[in-house]
């Protein structure tokens, strides 16, 4: 075994040696080290309760071995979120007072010219970001989301994959692999609740608790890997690609529920089991200009590999089970259409309409939203204003006030110097309905953001 | 009369058509003399002046091939390192943002913006022979050198309406220009400070960009030039402006 790790050892060190040498001009072949200190509190109008505190360091490496080979890390070290102190033992334990994650984002390591002059190679934990759309990315599926801060949607966190970019007559082509499912992660607080099924018991049935369990795929070849590819260039003025991925949905599905009387004669307890279903994802999108407004479009066509059929056994209470289909194995579009322009005066109006927000599932189920920014800067770009941001969202046509939402959302943003950003802003929530946004209204936030990088 | 006049006229038509060839060869002279090297590669380094006198401090690396293709990478501040401006032929410029890991066109309503808040557009960063871009048309000739007006071909879009070029005379090297805006307001003023025969060609070293109306300037030095390196087009391509020099 000794000499198997030396072996190891030996090549990895000539792979790299054999990198190092004249660095040719342009290239840096020091290690890098970089990163911001991001500080970000929010707090509710409406009770004055803290809603979010997080001190993030995000450090970044990297290293170049003669643009042969390169190798980039990057970590977050976080005191995230609030000590949950309910009795005096945890006083014992720092963790508890102030809680804190590290999270490895990406680790990897790029070789150029692998076996082809133009084939590249990365393999390790990285951010596949496909897609044309900003922040909305129905291409985007091959890195779970990661939803933890639902105002920073359309962030994903890195997977350990494989992927292989190959140039060939101005076209781009690559292949991804990853061997091992990781699911999404959900918001947190109110946007949590909101994002759970709605539950309608009878008028004399009352709830004491909900539980589940979350039966995830087996860490097999056949179970918990997923591909993907794409193709993309450049014609008639327009950027293009098409893609394709076999995976999985990150985000959970309710496929039981067990019913159980606890206590007669209507208390229940509901025990549901949740799993990740398999589904393909072709994608297609575009970037460029119409006269002088820039334009983009994506669109994700999902194709569930079987339908899920959601089963209550109602046994406990003397009825029969119930079957309902929560996903159909059929064909539905999540697409993106959006422009951007700027103003003689140095303003930026952003418009995006999209048909599905990365939460939503299945034909019928996907509600559209009509975004707006308009931001222009001041004094040399120190101060920027945002006055015009926020969404409106529409999720059922025939009954828009009965079932709508609005964000606006807007901000300040002073910059001191060159490398910090403060930046003071609101975001209120309104609407009616079902719709996630409806339910998460009234919880309107000031929030203070802080970023300094180095 | 009628003969005297039209012999006039004529005689104007000519020295007009001449002053015009006269005012193309310089242009394409000047072009033969910017785009001269097969490619060159340099660091800048860009100091941003704003009208309290107050400064700040940009890096990058550059490199051009030809007069159709040309990268720059910054490298300093924090908060810029890594971002990146590709021009390729045909207008066609991309932008690289790292904290996004994607690469965007930058589309014609961007061109006339500031890149990254120094004092040049994304159309001054454009690497566009002036004989492609500009008719020209000869003011005068004096000791300083050649003083032209260049207006935008038909079909060119721009927030300048023209601009006023001073030419040396003896080596064809831009010495400065004034960007005029559509009211023929002077906006903007170039002045290369430093031109220095690098490798057997004329080569700025030492530049100043001027806005006039927000009185604040950028001054980019550039050192360690090098030319024909021997660039290829791959240099110049979305997998090299994704991934690094």
């Amino acid at each position: 075994m000794k000499t198997i790790k030396r072996s190891l050892a030996g090549l990895l060190a000539v792979v790299f040696f054999s990198f190092e040498g004249t660095a040719q001009f342009g290239q840096d072949n020091a290690l890098k080290f970089g990163g911001n200190l991001y500080i970000d509190h929010r707090v509710r109008t409406e009770n004055g309760e803290w809603s979010w505190n997080e001190n993030r360091l995000d450090l970044s490496l990297e290293k170049n071995f003669n643009n042969k080979a390169a190798l980039y890390g990057n970590i977050w070290l976080r005191s995230f979120g609030f000590p949950t102190l309910t009795n005096s033992d945890q006083l014992f334990n720092k963790e508890e007072i102030s809680p804190y994650d590290i999270d490895i984002r990406e680790a990897y390591i790029d070789l150029y010219g692998f076996l082809l002059k133009d084939l590249d190679l990365r393999i390790g934990r990285q951010r596949i970001a496909w897609g044309t759309g900003d922040r909305i990315n129905p291409t985007d599926n091959l890195n779970p989301d990661d939803l933890e801060d639902i105002w920073d949607f359309g962030r994903h966190l890195g997977s350990d994959a494989i992927k292989l970019d190959y140039y060939f007559s101005g076209l781009r082509l690559e292949a991804v692999y990853l061997p091992f499912f990781k699911p999404a992660v959900l918001p947190r607080g109110d946007w949590a609740e909101a994002l759970e099924p709605p539950l309608d018991l009878p008028p004399a049935i009352q709830l004491r608790k909900i539980s589940d369990s979350l039966v995830t795929p087996g860490y097999k070849i056949g179970e918990s890997s997923s591909y993907g590819a794409r193709i993309g260039g450049f014609l008639a003025g327009y950027d293009l690609s098409m893609s394709y991925v076999y995976g999985r949905d990150d985000l959970p599905l309710q496929f039981y529920n067990q019913v159980l009387l606890v206590e007669a004669p209507a208390t229940i307890d509901i025990k549901s089991r949740l799993y990740f279903p398999r589904q393909h994802v072709f994608g297609a999108d575009m970037s460029g200009a119409i006269g002088s407004i820039g334009v983009w479009g994506e669109v994700g066509v999902f194709l569930p590999e079987k339908s899920t059929v959601m089963k209550t056994d109602l046994s406990a209470l003397g009825f029969p089970d119930i079957d309902s289909v929560v996903l159909k194995k059929e064909a539905y579009a999540r697409y993106v259409v959006g422009g951007d322009y700027t103003f003689a005066d140095g303003s930026y109006l952003n418009l995006q309409f999209f048909h599905g927000f990365v939460t939503e599932r299945g034909r019928g189920n996907l509600n559209d939203y009509f975004m707006l920014s308009w931001e222009k800067d001041f004094f040399n770009r120190k101060l920027k204003i945002n006055p015009l941001a926020g969404a409106f969202i529409v999720a059922d046509w025939e009954d828009i006030p009965g079932n709508h939402a609005w964000v606006y959302n807007p901000s300040i943003s002073y910059y001191p110097n060159i490398n910090t950003e403060i930046n003071l802003g609101y975001r209120a929530i309104g609407g009616e309905g079902d719709n996630m946004f409806a339910l998460v209204k009234k919880k309107d936030e000031v929030f203070l953001s802080f970023r300094f990088d180095f | 009369m009628k003969k005297i006049i039209i012999s006039t006229l004529a005689l104007l038509a000519c020295v007009a058509m001449l002053s015009g060839q006269d005012a193309s060869t310089i242009v394409e002279r000047c072009d033969s003399v910017t785009y001269a090297p097969e490619d060159q590669v340099n660091k800048i380094k860009m100091i941003l002046t704003d009208k309290k006198g107050r400064t700040q401090e940009r890096e990058a690396i550059a490199k051009q091939m030809g007069n159709d293709y040309r990268l720059f990478r910054f490298t300093a501040p924090a908060s810029q390192e890594g971002v990146a401006f590709l021009s390729l032929p045909d207008d066609v410029m991309y932008l690289y943002l790292p904290a996004y890991n994607k690469s965007r066109r930058i589309a014609s309503h961007v061109k006339n913006q500031n890149f990254a808040g120094t004092d040049l557009s994304y159309e001054d960063m454009e690497s566009v022979p002036m004989s492609e871009k500009y008719d020209a048309k000869l003011l005068e000739t004096n000791e300083e050198g050649h003083l032209l007006e260049l207006t935008y071909k038909p079909g060119r879009k721009s927030d300048y309406s023209k601009m006023v070029t001073l030419i040396d005379k003896d080596n064809y090297t831009i010495l400065q220009s004034d960007y005029y805006d559509k009211g023929g307001n002077k906006v903007k003023a170039l002045k290369n400070e430093k031109i220095e025969n690098i490798g057997g060609y004329w080569i700025i070293t030492d530049m100043l960009m001027t806005d006039l109306k927000k009185d604040h300037s950028t001054q980019m030095i550039f050192s360690e030039t090098k030319v024909d390196t021997g660039l290829t087009r791959d240099d110049f391509s979305l997998r090299i402006l994704e991934r690094g020099f």
